[in-house]
């Protein structure tokens, strides 16, 4: 056995753990001084390592964390990483209280939803005051009363637990309307197990895999042989969409928003590109009144309606059931111990911190009696969002008011356990989130959890990454065959489900113009290059600034009635500075970084990083950026090779899927229009400038080489048209963009036995490209304009532009019109 | 006395609408003095699906869902039914509006406190402040047998509020018209109703209609009648008694209840969700004639 002297002298990291406090259990130290054992394996091993090892080990669990964010958080990164590494150790009789505990609440909140949706006796019967049901906007009214309620209303249990300074533990809050934080838990455990390998896999730590698979076992019941699953995420602005992200990809669910349902003749389908797909199974992510925009419009912008009426006709499942809110957080805590009695014919196990409901006459009065004692808080998730006065006769006429939507909560003292910071390892307060689901066997509890320190205000912070809790195999677990599916092996297999006509038809709408954005981005940052660099050199004719301007102006229109050098000037300020300038860099690279980030499902990790990187480069916001036309130059030079290593790993990384095909549409529809409109102001140059023109566009078009080796000589029109309109093997030709155009439409699958109108007039502008003759097209008029040169660009611009809206039209319709929600008009009586 | 209903609701879309799905509450029930001989709902186009269940509160709902392109959409639902004479009541005979409370928050025990309770408390859009709080409470003073109380109440908002259509809207709050004492028939049950909720009364939202009579030698203009809403207060022995605030009447023959439910948003006659139909317009025309 070893002390608490002997591990301080130990590792140094101990140094500051004093005894515990009289009276205050502490989960790694005895009252006697000693380690309990659950802990001893772990801190002997710290011991070993010492204090530079452990801190090592931390840095690399911040990294893994912060490179899981990568992956699967909303911005590409994940909150702050000096969440506490040390895991927290639980012995398998604590583990066992805990889990029997957790079973019973999940069964009795689910007995209590159920009735509360169906014959709701509790209520009747006076077993529960009928404000905590009715008395706040979380009752769901258009899901109670039905012929055939749901067999099952709750699939997934989330509790905030603690433990008291005398070891009890107790429930916090209870999570049943958006759990889904399994996300955290996984890849929290992950990176634990990585970053501390060689204690973790020492120590016997229970897995948590097989929870998981019976999970798994239960969705698979649910979904029947070929039922399809998905996972109802807020999307990147919700503070979980990281758990949401990584949890689907675990279980093998599509994620998908909202706006990506809609239920037809009693069934939920999700839009795809390849049509609405029926689903079987939906895992809600989603507060419960941010969706079903029919039954609840005033709340549910979020859209998806009447998804309540899939469920009722008994074609979909959803965990856990709309309705759940409104036992969320607080509100079996005031009378779970007399449904616990009456609902299950069981004591209760595992009480509740002291919670009063403040519907109650008497509750109200105590809490503005001792006012400092308690907190006030909502009782469900939503409802009790309202302001308490100070004074007291003021707080009275709010309670009385909304008092039914109200609790009023205490922290009594809890124990402590052993945290990580910055002075080493010291004991504090602590919490943690427990998770729970439905197998084929009944609840199983995820043997582990997340926790964390309370903070200041003794307030449980919310769900992200934190000390990983490891549970301790008992002897029989431990001899036992364990489960060991592989974390990895899981992911692959959810892999191999996903196929490229499943795509979301929002997603393709985002892809497509991310492919849209990155040539818009490409084609504004070449010609400002462009024109710096002939700028910079200074030769006479070629840095004329009539034609310096006139390449500008194709991306944004210049200032009437000004001297050419001036315009040159305003338009290069506006171009790299002005964010309200729709064609500017700035505004179209935060264009380019938000439109990836909603679309980043179906684009490669590493194609985001380029992107990402490329979107916040600090260096496009400097205020000092236009008085060093070489630091420009070079700023230029680097963002456009962010851009080529984003259509490099999009053409490396993208297997040849629906997604990869809507980028390539959305770049060739792109590229052509920039072309088509250089070539019309080529087109209509003034003559004394034409071959200056051609030179810049030549250098604009990356073909300066291929010209050359051509060529060989001074540069004449009719080689540069064929170079740069008509010929298809060059990547910067027009013909090069609408033969593209041609093929990708072409291997789109059709449902009708015609080619449809956008691929018909993708055909026609590339057989008038094929049949068109550059010396003709190169002929001058007495003005020395370029007609016919001029009228097929006119005749690209306008064809690819109609193909985008067709294309739009076609496969997009569902995902990007808005809805609209109207209430019916009021008659008015003539009184 | 007979009543035939035509309630024709036509919303025009400026675009195609390639999706549009509607809940319609629009079939009356079977309540106290009214017998229901026929109802009929007809909706073109054609809906792809129509749907019938039940809600909570007992009201027919229909989901119309039409997944084709569609300019406009016109809702046409007729009925029949049979209205009785109003049998004069003891309101003085009431309980007291303390009991009633106490029956409704549990506190005293009711066989029928599972179908009272829903409606006993503030929704979001019967919220009170503390105005209407005090303008209850005059209304309704300690020991006022309930039905009493409402009647007052009933009376008061129809004395000191002006009838004004277009200065409020569906999704006007009661604190807003109670300040500005004014509004339509929605409004004024709505407050009536805040004012009984901030005392956990139970009361329930009626939508119906309300036959017109035209002046005396005038004829009666087609679609000049409307839809109407008005009140419901529970006794725990005279059940549900209705008050329409917006006449200051206690409703008889010349009602026709629809539906009812905690607040406008349980009962709105259409709603619904319109995908890429762009601006709107809606005509709604009711029709309540005596029938041969």
């Amino acid at each position: 056995m070893i002390s608490l002297e002997d591990i301080a002298s130990g590792s140094g990291l101990f140094a500051r753990y004093g005894q515990p406090a009289d009276g205050v259990r502490d989960e790694a130290i005895a009252p006697d001084g000693s380690v309990r054992p659950q802990w001893s394996r772990l801190i002997e091993w710290m011991a070993a390592t010492g204090a530079a090892g452990y801190r090592e080990a931390a840095r690399d669990l911040s990294r893994l964390r912060t490179e899981s964010g990568v992956a699967f958080g909303p911005e590409g990164t994940i909150g702050d990483d000096d969440e506490d590494t040390l895991p927290l150790m639980l012995s398998s009789t604590d583990w066992s209280v805990l889990q029997d505990g957790i079973v019973q609440r999940a069964e009795l909140a689910e007995a209590a939803v159920a009735d509360i949706y169906t014959t709701a006796r509790t209520v009747s019967s006076g077993l529960v005051p009928p404000g905590l049901v009715y008395g706040g906007p979380a009752f769901a009214a258009h899901c109670a009363g039905w012929d055939q309620p749901p067999r099952q209303w709750l699939h997934v249990y989330e509790a905030n637990v603690a433990r008291l300074a005398t070891g009890e533990w107790v429930i916090l809050s209870e999570r049943l309307d958006t759990p889904f934080g399994d996300g955290w838990l996984l890849a929290n455990r992950v990176a634990t197990a990585q970053a501390l390998a060689d204690p973790f896999s020492d120590i016997g730590v229970r897995r948590l895999a097989s929870h998981f698979t019976a999970f798994q076992a239960h969705l698979d019941q649910l979904l029947g042989w070929d039922g399809r699953l998905a996972l109802l995420t807020g999307g990147q602005k919700d503070s979980r969409f990281f758990s949401h992200a990584y949890f689907a990809r675990y279980i093998g669910a599509s994620l998908i928003e909202p706006a990506d349902l809609t239920v037809r003749d009693g069934a939920a389908y999700v839009k795809t590109l390849d049509g609405l797909k029926r689903l079987d199974v939906l895992l809600r992510g989603v507060p419960d009144v941010s969706i079903d925009s029919l039954h609840r419009p005033e709340l549910a912008a979020f859209g998806a309606p009447a998804l309540s009426l899939a469920v009722r006709s008994g074609s979909l499942k959803i965990a856990n059931a709309i309705g759940s809110a409104v036992l969320t957080r607080r509100a079996l805590a005031p009378f779970a111990h007399r449904m616990a009695d009456h609902l299950l014919g069981q004591e209760l196990a595992l009480h509740d911190a002291p919670c009063l409901w403040l519907g109650g006459e008497r509750a109200r009065e105590q809490v503005i009696a001792e006012r400092n004692k308690w907190r006030i808080e909502g009782l469900t998730s939503i409802g009790g969002e309202v302001d308490l006065p100070d004074d007291e006769a003021g707080l009275s006429a709010v309670l009385d008011r909304v008092g039914e939507r109200l609790c009023a909560v205490r922290l009594p003292p809890l124990s402590t356990a052993p945290v990580f910071g910055p002075k080493g390892i010291t004991p504090a307060e602590w919490t943690m989130r427990v998770f729970a689901c439905r197998t084929p066997e009944g609840w199983s509890v995820a043997p582990g959890g997340i926790a964390a320190q309370l903070d200041g205000n003794r307030e449980p912070q919310a769900l992200g990454f934190g000390k990983d809790v490891w549970v301790l195999q008992d002897r029989a677990s431990a001899t036992a065959p364990q489960i060991t599916t592989h974390l990895r092996a899981q992911f692959n297999s959810a892999h191999l489900r996903r196929t490229g006509r499943d795509l979301l038809s929002r997603v393709a709408d985002e892809v497509f113009w991310l492919g849209r954005n990155a040539e818009r981005a490409e084609a504004v940052l070449r010609s400002l290059g462009t024109c710096l660099t002939r700028h910079l050199e200074g030769n006479q004719v070629d840095a004329d600034p009539r034609v310096l301007s006139a390449l500008l102006e194709i991306h944004a229109p210049a200032s009437p009635g000004v001297e050419a050098a001036d315009r040159y000037r305003d338009l290069v300020r506006r171009l790299t500075r002005d964010r309200q300038e729709a064609g500017s860099v700035p505004s179209i690279l935060a264009n380019l970084r938000s439109g990836a980030q909603r679309g980043r499902s179906a684009i490669s990790a590493e194609g985001w990083r380029h992107i990402d990187r490329l979107g916040s480069d600090r260096r496009w916001r400097s205020t000092r950026l236009g008085n060093h036309p070489a630091a420009l130059i070079r700023l230029i030079e680097d963002s456009l090779q962010a851009l080529a290593a984003f259509a490099g790993s999009s053409q490396e990384n993208l297997t040849r899927n629906f997604a990869w095909r809507f980028l390539e549409l959305g770049r060739r529809i792109e590229r052509g229009i920039q072309i088509s409109s250089v070539i019309e102001r080529i087109a209509n140059a003034d003559p004394a400038h034409a071959e200056t023109y051609l030179r810049a566009w030549l250098t604009l078009s990356d073909s300066n080489t291929a010209y050359r080796s051509r060529y060989l000589m001074s540069v004449e029109a009719p080689p540069v048209i064929d170079l740069l309109v008509l010929d298809e093997t060059n990547p910067r030709s027009l013909a090069f963009q609408v033969a593209e155009l041609e093929r990708v439409l072409s291997d789109i699958p059709s449902d009708i036995p015609y080619r449809r109108p956008e691929h018909r007039q993708t055909l026609a502008l590339l057989t008038e490209l094929r049949l068109a003759d550059p010396v003709q097209l190169a002929e001058t008029d007495k003005s020395g304009r370029r007609e016919r040169l001029a009228a097929l660009a006119e005749r690209g611009d306008s064809i690819l532009s109609e193909v985008s809206t067709l294309i739009a039209r076609s496969f997009f319709a569902h995902s990007d019109l808005p809805e609209a929600v109207v209430a019916q008009g009021r008659m008015e009586p003539k009184k | 006395m007979r009543l035939s209903v035509r309630h024709a609701t036509t919303y025009r879309y400026e675009y195609d609408a390639v999706f549009s799905q509607h809940l319609l509450r629009l079939t009356p029930e079977p309540a106290g003095g009214q017998k229901v001989a026929q109802t009929a709902l007809s909706i073109t186009p054609q809906p792809d699906s129509l749907e019938r269940h039940r809600d909570m509160f007992g009201n027919w709902v229909h989901v119309a869902t039409l997944s084709r392109p569609h300019d406009g959409l016109q809702i046409v639902s007729e009925a029949v039914v049979d209205r009785q004479e109003r049998e004069a009541m003891m309101f003085d005979a009431s309980a007291p509006w303390e009991e009633v409370r106490d029956a409704a928050l549990g506190i005293s025990t009711t066989p029928q406190l599972g179908l009272v309770a829903p409606f006993a408390f503030p929704s979001a859009m019967t919220a009170a402040d503390m105005a209407i709080e005090a303008y209850a409470k005059q209304a309704i003073p300690a020991d006022t047998p309930v039905l009493i109380g409402a009647q007052t109440l009933c009376s008061r908002i129809y004395r000191d509020f002006a009838y004004k259509p277009g200065v409020t809207a569906a999704d006007t709050r009661p604190v807003d018209s109670f300040d500005r004492k004014e509004g339509v028939c929605q409004d004024f049950a709505h407050v009536m109703l805040a004012a009984l909720r901030s005392l956990r009364l139970p009361a329930r939202y009626v939508s119906g209609y309300l036959r017109t009579v035209p002046p005396e030698g005038q004829p009666r203009l087609e679609g000049a009648d409307a839809s109407h809403a008005w009140v419901s207060v529970w006794e725990p022995a005279f059940g549900w008694i209705d008050f329409d605030p917006t006449n200051d009447i206690v409703p008889s023959v010349d009602h026709v209840s629809l539906a009812h439910g905690r607040d406008y948003r349980d009962v709105s006659p259409v709603s619904g969700v319109v995908i890429g139909a762009g601006p709107q317009t809606l005509k709604v025309g009711v029709d309540v004639i005596v029938a041969e």
